[in-house]
């Protein structure tokens, strides 16, 4: 009986807030109208009710206090608020939750000014439904789910109340990426894309954006302007479409760039990279537990955790895949220009060539980035590796040393035996030869 | 000193357009592998120049086969299927190799129209060119389109895996290479059997044998 009572004391909660809900929602389609009508007649200049918002809402200094002690301005650009796309729309459609009952000021208790900003995100979801989307999958919303503090939500990139048509985004600033990944913007600023004031979204997309590291969508984004690379690479570089599957087009194109190869885990079975499970991440305590001395993994460690990864039930389908790239992010936005990217093929493929001093094993991550384990570079040159480093090989640089000695012992051995024959032939005939003077005499 | 004709056109053509191009391979493989250590010609010419003369290898190969499929001179490579005889004739001809030959002893094996390898030329010719060679052929055409043929690459496990078999062919021959040069000189003189595969006859010594 307590229960059926709680039941439906919770079913009248629901209705009621459906019913508060839809008042909202008429209340803002209402503003929404008159905002509209007001704006078109006007020549988007804002309507009245915007007027009557921002009478308040410009005032400099304007804030206020959250639950957490951060400070929320309330202050709105009026000017910039004007010119934005948002303009049209007005204040209510977006802030639909504040009315004349509850403003000002507003009853409800806000946290934080980062928690209203991430529910605020529901608000631009009602409209942007697609783009929202392409967000979710985003590495940027991965890294919000994560419960990182400093991962970008909408308001970070679309400052809130000055929202910018597409077009007017300007490129040469870098912004709003450049606020986050500084460092990468001025590098990529003195790059051959950066001096042509190309976008970051230009590769990276807008919303979905992804970790550099997952799959080959940004070589893609690379191939996606300069589709005759792979005819114009072929005509000097022999095996030029295994290059493009082993090395990234960075670790070429920024020459001063310090290499290293990443062994990728890959389930062949399913043509993929193979990837954390959502909450049971296993590959780092794998590792550790095959790195006993916590040195980095040598090719014996190496082979144990692959064995690992082939124990369940996937039939040793589980292999790696090595791929040549770049040291950091900012060295992989210093692209020069074609002619002087590295054309030396020595430079890789001869013994202790600089990529094949850093070698990391790597698994995707829940997010969607790269773990990496750190291993010794032994693993690309021993013996033992054959097997478990079978998916990548430079010639010269990777070289099994094993084949070294057995190639030299080959060589001494077919200039040895003729010369041991022809010393022992010598040596009979000079016995030959004694014993016969002998008997002559 | 009477003369047999025991290596007909095709086999002389073949034999030295494969020995010019054995020593480029081995030679370009060398500077492919140890770039830095070796600087005869850039990584590139050398991948360049070895890919090419793999296939005019791969090429010849093919006078050599169909030559020895469409003539009755395949039974210079007739097996000894006895294995018995064949142990014996082979022991007696590395006995002679590796001592009777400084006695001024005569060579074992009598060389005629269907009989030119000794026991021990014969098996190890039917290894190195039917096993040995279109492997070596097989991997480096893998090798030298890792992306087209990556299907078949994987298949085998992986482009190491392909190019460590490559390299221990790549070893024996260039170990074997010099004892073949070598054993070329120990015909009745030094030159006679390397004359014999440029005019294709075969001096007969008919009272003994041995180097010189």
């Amino acid at each position: 009986m307590v229960r059926a009572r709680r039941q439906s004391a919770a079913t009248r909660a629901a209705i009621h807030a459906d019913l508060v809900n839809a008042a909202r929602l008429a209340f803002a389609a209402v503003l929404l109208a008159v905002a509209s009508a007001t704006a078109g007649a006007a020549d988007s200049a804002l309507s009245q009710l915007d007027e009557q918002c921002l009478a308040c809402h410009s005032s400099a200094g304007l804030e206020m206090k959250l639950a957490n002690g951060d400070k929320l301005s309330l202050q709105v650009d009026a000017a910039a608020f004007a010119k934005s796309v948002h303009s049209a729309i007005g204040c209510a459609v977006c802030h639909a939750s504040t009315s004349f009952e509850n403003h000002p000021p507003v009853k409800t208790k806000i946290a934080g000014s980062r928690e209203y900003s991430l529910a605020q995100t529901k608000v631009c979801e009602s409209c942007h439904a697609p783009v929202f989307k392409q967000y979710e999958g985003s590495i940027h919303a991965a890294l919000v789910r994560d419960g990182n503090p400093g991962a970008p939500i909408c308001t970070d990139c679309h400052s809130p109340h000055a929202v910018m048509a597409k077009a007017a985004f300007d490129a040469a600033s870098g912004a709003p990426c450049s606020n986050c990944h500084y460092p990468i913007y001025t590098a990529y600023a003195g790059s051959v894309h950066g001096q042509a004031a190309m976008a970051c979204s230009s590769c990276h997309n807008a919303h979905d954006v992804s970790a550099a590291a997952k799959g080959d969508r940004l070589k893609s984004a690379c191939l996606g302007c300069h589709q005759d690379a792979l005819a114009a690479h072929k005509t000097w570089l022999p095996n030029a479409g295994r290059h493009f599957d082993a090395v990234s087009c960075p670790a070429c194109h920024s020459p001063k760039a310090k290499r290293k190869v990443d062994l990728r885990l890959y389930d062949n079975a399913a043509q993929q990279r193979v990837a954390e499970k959502e909450g049971v991440p296993q590959f780092e305590s794998r590792a550790r537990l095959a790195d006993a001395k916590g040195t980095g993994l040598d090719a014996m460690a190496l082979q144990s955790l692959l064995r690992g990864f082939n124990q369940e039930g996937t039939d040793g389908k589980t292999t790696l895949r090595g791929r040549l790239e770049v040291s950091t992010g900012v060295e992989a936005h210093q692209l020069v220009r074609s002619a002087e990217a590295v054309r030396d093929c020595a430079k890789c493929h001869q013994q202790g060539a600089d990529p094949f001093q850093s070698v990391t094993v790597s698994i995707v991550g829940a997010d969607g980035r790269p773990v990496r384990y750190g291993a010794k570079p032994e693993v690309l040159n021993s013996i033992i590796s054959v097997d478990s480093v079978g998916g990548f090989y430079a010639i010269g640089g990777t070289r099994i040393k094993l084949l070294d000695w057995l190639l030299a012992l080959a060589v001494l051995g077919g200039i040895g035996a003729p010369l041991g024959h022809l010393t022992l032939n010598w040596l009979f005939k000079r016995y030959a030869k004694r014993i016969g003077g002998k008997e002559d005499s | 000193m009477p003369r047999i004709y025991v290596h007909p056109l095709p086999v002389r053509i073949w034999h030295w357009i494969n020995a010019l191009g054995f020593v480029a391979m081995i030679i370009t493989g060398f500077q492919i592998r140890y770039i830095g250590l070796i600087d005869l010609m850039s990584f590139r010419t050398a991948v360049v120049v070895h890919d090419w003369i793999g296939f005019v290898l791969i090429g010849n190969f093919f006078i050599w086969l169909l030559f020895y499929l469409f003539s009755d001179k395949i039974r210079v490579y007739h097996p000894e299927l006895s294995p018995m005889k064949h142990f014996r004739a082979s022991f007696r001809q590395a006995m002679f190799y590796g001592y009777g030959i400084f006695k001024g002893e005569p060579n074992p094996h009598h060389v005629s129209v269907y009989q030119k390898f000794n026991s021990m030329q014969s098996m190890s010719y039917q290894v190195i060119m039917l096993l040995l060679v279109p492997l070596q052929f097989w991997t480096g055409v893998l090798l030298w389109d890792v992306k087209r043929f990556s299907g078949m690459i994987d298949l085998l496990g992986g482009v190491r895996v392909v190019d460590t078999a490559h390299v221990l062919i790549f070893i024996f021959f260039s170990g074997f290479i010099f004892m073949h040069i070598y054993l070329a000189t120990l015909g009745h003189t030094r030159t006679a059997h390397i004359k014999s595969m440029l005019t294709g006859y075969e001096e007969i010594e008919e009272e003994h044998g041995g180097a010189k």
